[in-house]
């Protein structure tokens, strides 16, 4: 777990205020200086994991970058497909990643609900992976479209792996909604991840159920069933490998920044909290003296 | 566990047969969606027309639509009157809570079957064969769609907006349901019950698999409702 | 090449680089709320009541809860 809820400036009221601090608000406050906490607490150390993130963000976008120019320039076209199978290095990555998303979210569901692993950490890892995860879906789904017009002729088609992919995105869109139900961090987060167990358990039926309705596909593999043969040049290959990595790495690195998302409106909402509390204490102090 | 299941279901189903609102306005519903059906694929009817050949599909779209109002029905009795607070301070198993509650839906949701049946095979001429498939796949898929049903009627029930969230959840979760009941009652009345057996198989699986689900994940949730 | 493959390379990136910039175009309107605004925003009112601290208090302060006034009393 690289993730955790770093508190990532110095001065920064918490959840747990002193009433030292909350005296010293007051009397910022009475300066007519109203933002002088909020300023001190505006200017953050780069923590090591934030250090971590931006690392990971250039290194995925240097992988994008170089993914698309050996994609699109450098790897020769297929013979069978021509210039088409450029989008090799596009769609099966995305897709990739949205298994990840999804099993991201599904095992931190399950230690959000395993006793000992408890910890709000989780609902927000699980929040954040299955948003991206939602994100990935709907790319896997347009990317595979995209790609199926010109090799199959149709924009759609009723196979299995489509099928299901659908389902995900609304299912987990679904869950998205749960997610946003109003209540205590505590309720909601054991709820959203029930819900996620629900939807995962959803995913197998769904594929297999649709597999037997109409079993038509072509496998999701870079080797030729029937001679057992592989048709991928050698650069190909690699510049496969290589969009792989660089859409994992875009993963995290989005993941990560949607759970400081998360952290920074949990914290909003204890300041706002804290803050309600001293400006009634201040209020009612006032109306005494 | 048995005995509070048995309890809470007469207590629904009590409700029901003095408040009426199943009888009264879910097999109406279910009986215009199949009229809606008739208008947008009919007027040609009788062996072979779109209509015919696509009744057992039809059939469960207008079970799947009228589970929902079912479930919501369901879930509206206990948020009257703080009755779910009472629900939860009773000291019923949260098990017996969600197998009672699911049995009542699944009670009234057999008999709109029954009638939607009729209007199914009455209004899109298609013969009613393979009586046995028929019901066995007609059980198993109301046991389906009543376990996610309630799963998701407890989880949505905390939301003000619950009306437009059910749906949203509910209709992914039961597209499998959808698939193999249709498929089952194709075979069914297309007089090859062989042909079905491996999709009422299917329909047990999902059915017995969120049986389990709700019976484990209601407490939590009812807590939290 | 043919249309497809760019559609689908600008499609994908494209969308990517959106969701990446709206994410960090919150967290950064969320840091600013953090730092100045949510501050400001509730400061607002006593700042404009502290101009008049011994003026007259106890009409102003009316709409604050004397039952709220004694626990922090205590706790200090």
């Amino acid at each position: 777990m690289s993730l955790t809820t770093t508190p990532t400036g110095p001065g920064r009221p918490g959840s747990e205020v002193p009433p030292a601090q909350l005296t010293a608000l007051d009397a910022a406050r009475g300066s007519g200086v109203g933002s002088v906490p909020g300023r001190e607490g505006a200017r953050r150390r780069r923590s090591g994991h934030d250090v971590a993130i931006t690392a990971t963000g250039a290194l995925a976008l240097a992988g994008v970058v170089a993914t698309v120019w050996l994609g699109l320039w450098v790897t020769p076209p297929d013979r069978f497909m021509g210039n088409l199978v450029r989008l090799l290095y596009i769609h099966p990555s995305i897709a990739w990643v949205m298994y990840i998303c999804y099993g991201v979210a599904f095992l931190a569901s399950l230690l959000y609900l395993w006793p000992r692993t408890r910890s709000l950490r989780f609902d927000k890892l699980a929040g954040a992976s299955s948003e991206v995860g939602v994100v990935f879906t709907g790319l896997t789904l347009v990317t595979g479209s995209i790609w199926g017009r010109p090799t199959w002729g149709v924009w759609w088609t009723w196979d299995p792996l489509l099928t299901t992919t659908a389902l995900l995105f609304v299912l987990y869109l679904g869950y998205l909604a749960v997610r946003r139900i109003p209540g205590e961090p505590e309720v909601c987060a054991r709820r959203s991840a029930i819900a996620a167990l629900v939807a995962f358990v959803d995913v197998p039926i769904c594929y297999f159920s649709v597999l037997w309705w109409r079993s038509l596909h072509q496998a999701p593999t870079v080797a030729d069933p029937i001679t057992g043969k592989t048709y991928i040049h050698g650069s190909m290959a690699w510049t496969l490998l290589l969009s792989f990595v660089t859409f994992t790495l875009v993963y995290a690195w989005l993941v990560a920044r949607r759970y400081r998302l998360f952290v920074l409106a949990e914290r909003e909402g204890d300041e706002g909290l804290v803050l309600a509390i001293e400006e009634r204490r201040a209020e009612s102090l006032q109306g005494r003296s | 566990m048995w005995r509070d299941a048995l309890l809470v279901a007469g207590k629904d189903l009590r409700i029901e047969a003095r408040s009426k609102v199943g009888l009264g306005q879910v097999v109406p519903f279910a009986l215009v969606v199949v009229l809606l059906f008739g208008l947008a694929l009919g007027p040609a009817a009788g062996r072979g027309s779109v209509l015919s050949l696509a009744a057992p599909g039809l059939y469960w779209v207008a079970v799947l639509l009228a589970t929902v109002l079912a479930v919501q029905r369901s879930f509206a009795i206990e948020a009257l009157d703080g009755a779910s607070d009472g629900l939860k301070l009773s000291g019923l198993d949260p098990a017996g809570i969600f197998v009672g509650k699911a049995a009542a839906v699944c009670g009234q949701l057999l008999a709109l079957e029954v009638v939607l049946a009729g209007a199914v095979a009455l209004l899109y001429d298609r013969h009613l064969a393979g009586g046995l498939l028929l019901v066995a796949s007609c059980l198993a898929a109301t046991v389906g769609l009543v376990s996610v049903g309630t799963i998701y009627g407890v989880v949505s029930s905390g939301s003000r907006q619950r009306e437009t969230l059910l749906p949203l959840l509910f209709f992914p979760m039961v597209a499998p349901i959808l698939l193999a009941a249709t498929k089952a009652w194709d075979a069914a009345l297309a007089g090859t019950p062989g042909r079905g057996t491996g999709w009422l198989d299917v329909l047990a699986v999902f059915a017995v698999a969120y049986l389990a689900m709700g019976t484990v994940a209601f407490g939590p949730l009812l807590e939290d409702a | 090449m043919n249309g497809y493959v760019e559609a689908g390379y600008v499609v994908g990136l494209g969308t990517l680089a959106g969701y990446a910039a709206s994410l960090v175009a919150r967290e950064r309107s969320a840091r600013r709320r953090l730092a100045g605004g949510g501050v400001r925003q509730v400061a607002a009112p006593s700042a404009s009541e502290s101009p008049a601290p011994g003026g007259e208090p106890s009409t102003v302060e009316r709409p604050a809860s004397p039952a709220a006034a004694p626990p922090p009393r205590h706790r200090r």
